[in-house]
């Protein structure tokens, strides 16, 4: 077991998809917390909700790929924007504790909800790529691993192109950098938290979609990926989009090269000592905490 | 007085009634009150939202059952363990974290309980992993084992009202004022000379030391420890009973904990049915009363000290 | 020794009465120099002004010297003491108590119990005191319940002695921080705009409690907006512009500069807006 490269590569490689995945989840919980200051506990389950979507949609259109992509993301947008306008909206700037109460409410109902539903028993999706996968020499990656992995890396570069460039993603940024700046020049705070909520909330789908085809689908697996996903917030700066892609990736790497030689109680604890080196280290996250910034 | 009638009135339950399942029901209430009241310390005095009290019950359930069934000790060395090793533990955890903001705070204390679910369930040769450790031994003391139900209650009753009375002494002085202070406004706390630090840490590790301790006769309640000892289910519980109670009122939170354990075991519901409905409860004090019952006769006392001084 | 025998020095032979000694401050945020070299002294049973317009560096100051903001260099000394760069409570500790601009005090605890806070870090009980209720601890909290009932009965409030303090108006909490920082008998009490937002007819008020407590050898540093109530209480006035100083004197002398006029022209000195 020695530093064999094929082994390494092969584990580089899955720590990269790994790790993409990961992005889109903090991602989504970077760009809520930068434009309403709050901490969504419900962000898992959004992401449960999409895998179940995909899990229903696929046989339904005959497990083509893309148009349950497609359904997921709406079904997980959709719930965001129901979260928003029914819950989020309600809420007064600063009340960080109410926001994680409701959150966490709101993520115990639906969780025990889709398991008095569909059972605590873990499904396994299948797609029209089956096991069937890209092999490059001795390594062999799985179709719906790239393409889970290709759909996040598309997918952070069209947020890019929005934050950046459209009058929309403008909003958003100018509310998470200088909030009473923002509102004197006449940008609307519950239109722009709303369009935060969608968005990170279709990112959330989309990671839930791609991941269900390569883990298992069942009720706990966002609460699982929620607390990761958490940790990363932290690591690269509360509210930074590209210090959680970082951190993200950068963990993804960390759990498949300690997982490929160590137990697996290490691989779990990974993050979590990342996380406490880093806030021993720099409080405020290797990338500095503050405005939401794009480049 | 209430109080006093309350605590002894409670004392003599086994004599009243013979069944082990009320009797059960008493040893729950009287554990998760204290565990809610450690909570309400953390949370609803110094205002830190801590996920950790999770962690620090399934340490302290831990803690108790390997004393006694790996290391050779006793029940009460298990105890004494289980606050002392959850006292270095929120040390720890507590000082870089306490350090950065409060946001920072609740996803740590959060990922803190996850870790510790983590290592019940992987570090398989200390923990036996998730098949737990059965047949927990009743503990005994002078001789005396407490083998039934209606004896280890008395065990459960006493660490309440210590762990209670204790709570309420700290939380009633100038330290429990102090830890309010802070919550309200830490720049002014500051500007009079005192140092938030030292007391959130105290609050955070003294909140810990009593959960654990909690936690660890729970396990020997139920007689066995295993990962599911450490279900979010838990953190749920005690959350739910700080925030009916109101969090930051002393009494509230003790009756509320006392009521909100009691009540799901009468209403018998599914575990799925139960979270669902512990979830809307939650929701809606959230959305309707977010300072609890308790803050809500406060405020109506406030409206009326207002009336009757302009 | 050194920084006693240095601080003679530096204000000529006057330094044993000057309590607070505050030597070339320094603060930039930014690049913006929002504190450039700022020196002044306030002797010991006086009542000195801190005055100047918006922007003009005056809540960087004693943010600075209260350590609620680092500053960039520049020392300060305390009674002799260097306390440049401690912890804003060690500050309080050796001393230096202060207000806020927007009014502080535990809204949901009671005017006695906001009192007692602010001044249990300065006696003798410690926490075992507490925890057992000792004899130490008693006598503690009945001196300082005496010091609490005389302060309130001089603001005048006595009669919402066991109200939370969120039910009054905000000139009487204005007044409670007041007390409140006056509890420990510091050495001085530093105001940031202490009857800024406090309506016209209470500012009397202000002026006659600050007055008593001078006669009684409280020493203030006030920084306020309100150009009138410096005047009319301050034996010494600083004028700050631009994050330097402007002048320094007696209030008549600095009513009568010309550059003050100047300063301040364009800015009305009643607006009571934050600084930026």
């Amino acid at each position: 077991m020695s530093a064999d490269p094929i082994y390494l590569l092969q584990l580089t490689l899955n720590g990269v998809t790994l790790g993409l995945l990961y992005a889109l989840i903090a991602v989504g919980l970077a760009l809520i917390f930068g434009v309403l200051e709050i901490i969504n506990f419900a962000h898992g389950e959004l992401l449960m909700v999409g895998a179940y979507a995909m899990a229903f949609a696929l046989p339904a259109f005959g497990l083509l790929y893309w148009p349950a992509l497609v359904v997921a993301v709406l079904a997980s947008a959709i719930a965001g924007w129901v979260l928003y306008e029914l819950f989020l909206s309600k809420l007064k700037l600063g009340e960080l504790e109410r926001s994680i109460l409701i959150t966490l409410a709101l993520s115990i109902i639906i969780l025990h909800v889709v398991q008095l539903l569909f059972t605590a028993s873990p499904r396994i999706v299948d797609t029209q790529f089956g096991f069937e996968g890209v092999e490059i020499g001795a390594i062999r990656i799985t179709w719906t691993r790239v393409i889970g992995a290709g759909s996040a890396a598309v997918a952070f570069a069209l947020l890019f192109l929005v934050l950046k460039f459209t009058q929309f993603g403008r909003a958003m940024r100018a509310i998470a950098q200088n909030r009473e700046a923002a509102l004197m020049v006449g940008i609307r705070p519950k239109t722009v938290a709303r369009n935060a909520v969608v968005l990170a909330t279709a990112l959330c789908g989309l990671a839930g979609a791609a991941l269900a085809p390569v883990h298992l689908v069942q009720p706990g697996m966002g609460q699982f990926l929620i607390f990761k996903a958490f940790a990363l917030v932290i690591i690269g700066g509360l509210g930074n989009i590209p210090g959680a892609i970082a951190a993200a990736i950068l963990l993804g790497l960390v759990e498949s090269w300690v997982g490929g030689f160590f137990q697996i109680v290490w691989q779990e604890a990974a993050v979590f000592v990342l996380m406490m080196g880093v806030l021993f280290l720099r409080p405020d996250g290797l990338f500095k905490r503050g405005a939401m910034r794009v480049g | 007085m209430i109080v006093v009638a309350g605590a002894v009135l409670a004392g003599i339950l086994p004599l009243v009634t013979e069944s082990n399942y009320f009797i059960g029901i008493g040893v729950s209430a009287c554990i998760f009150t204290v565990a809610a009241v450690a909570l309400n310390l953390v949370y609803g005095f110094t205002g830190l939202l801590s996920f950790a009290q999770l962690g620090f019950w399934g340490i302290g359930g831990y803690a108790t059952s390997l004393t006694v069934m790996t290391f050779g000790g006793n029940f009460w060395m298990g105890l004494v363990w289980a606050a002392v090793i959850n006292a270095a533990v929120a040390l720890a955890v507590g000082y870089p974290t306490l350090r950065t903001n409060r946001h920072a705070f609740v996803i740590v204390t959060l990922a803190f309980a996850l870790l510790v679910t983590l290592i019940a369930r992987d570090w398989v040769d200390l923990t036996r992993g998730p098949l737990g450790i059965p047949g927990l031994p009743a503990p005994s003391l002078f001789g005396f084992a407490f083998r039934t139900t209606a004896s280890f209650y008395y065990i459960a009753w006493a660490f309440a009202v210590l762990a209670i009375g204790f709570l309420y002494a700290l939380c009633s002085s100038r330290i429990g004022r102090t830890l309010i202070a802070i919550k309200q406004n830490e720049p002014l706390v500051r500007a009079q000379g005192i140092s938030p630090m030292p007391y959130k840490l105290a609050a955070f590790a003294i909140g810990a030391a009593v959960t654990g301790m909690a936690g660890g006769i729970y396990a020997f309640h139920l007689k066995i420890i295993d990962p599911l000892f450490l279900d979010f289910y838990y953190m749920q519980a005690f959350l739910i009973m700080v925030i009916i109670g109101g969090a930051g009122s002393f009494w509230g939170v003790v009756a509320a904990g006392i009521v909100m354990s009691a009540l799901p075991e009468v209403l018998r519901f599914s575990n799925e049915l139960r979270m669902i409905i512990y979830g809307v409860i939650l929701l809606v004090a959230m959305l309707a009363m977010p300072d609890g019952v308790a803050g809500w006769m406060r405020e109506r006392k406030l409206m009326r000290m207002r009336a009757a001084l302009r | 020794m050194d920084a006693r025998a240095e601080a003679d020095a530096d204000a000529g032979g006057t330094a044993v009465s000057a309590v607070l000694e505050v030597r070339d401050l320094h603060k930039a945020y930014a690049g913006v120099r929002a504190v450039d070299g700022v020196s002044f002294d306030v002797q010991a049973g006086s009542i000195t002004g801190l005055i100047g317009p918006n922007g003009s560096g005056k809540s960087t100051t004693i943010d600075g010297i209260s350590g609620f903001q680092p500053l960039d260099s520049g020392t300060v000394r305390l009674g002799g003491a260097d306390i440049t760069g401690m912890a804003s409570h060690r500050i309080a500790r050796a001393g230096l108590m202060r207000t806020f601009q927007t009014v502080r005090v535990y809204e949901r605890l009671s005017l006695r119990e906001n009192l007692m806070i602010a001044a249990q870090q300065f006696d003798a009980a410690g926490w075992i005191d507490e925890l057992l209720r000792t004899k130490r601890y008693r006598g503690a909290i009945a001196a300082g319940e005496a010091r609490a009932r005389e302060l309130t009965r001089m603001i005048g409030l006595m009669k919402y002695w066991e109200a939370p303090t969120g039910i009054l108006s905000y000139g009487q909490k204005k007044l409670v921080a007041l007390a409140a920082a006056l509890m420990p008998k510091p050495r001085i009490v530093v105001l940031d705009e202490p009857v800024a937002g406090v309506n016209p007819t209470r500012i009397r008020e202000v002026e006659e409690v600050l007055q008593t407590l001078n006669a009684a050898g409280e020493t203030f540093l006030i920084v306020e907006h309100n150009v009138e109530f410096i005047t009319t209480l301050c034996h010494h006035v600083i004028v700050l512009d631009q994050g330097r100083k402007l002048s320094e004197g007696s209030a008549e002398a600095i009513h009568a500069d010309a550059r003050v006029l100047e300063a301040y022209l364009g800015v009305a000195p009643e607006l009571e807006e934050a600084e930026a």
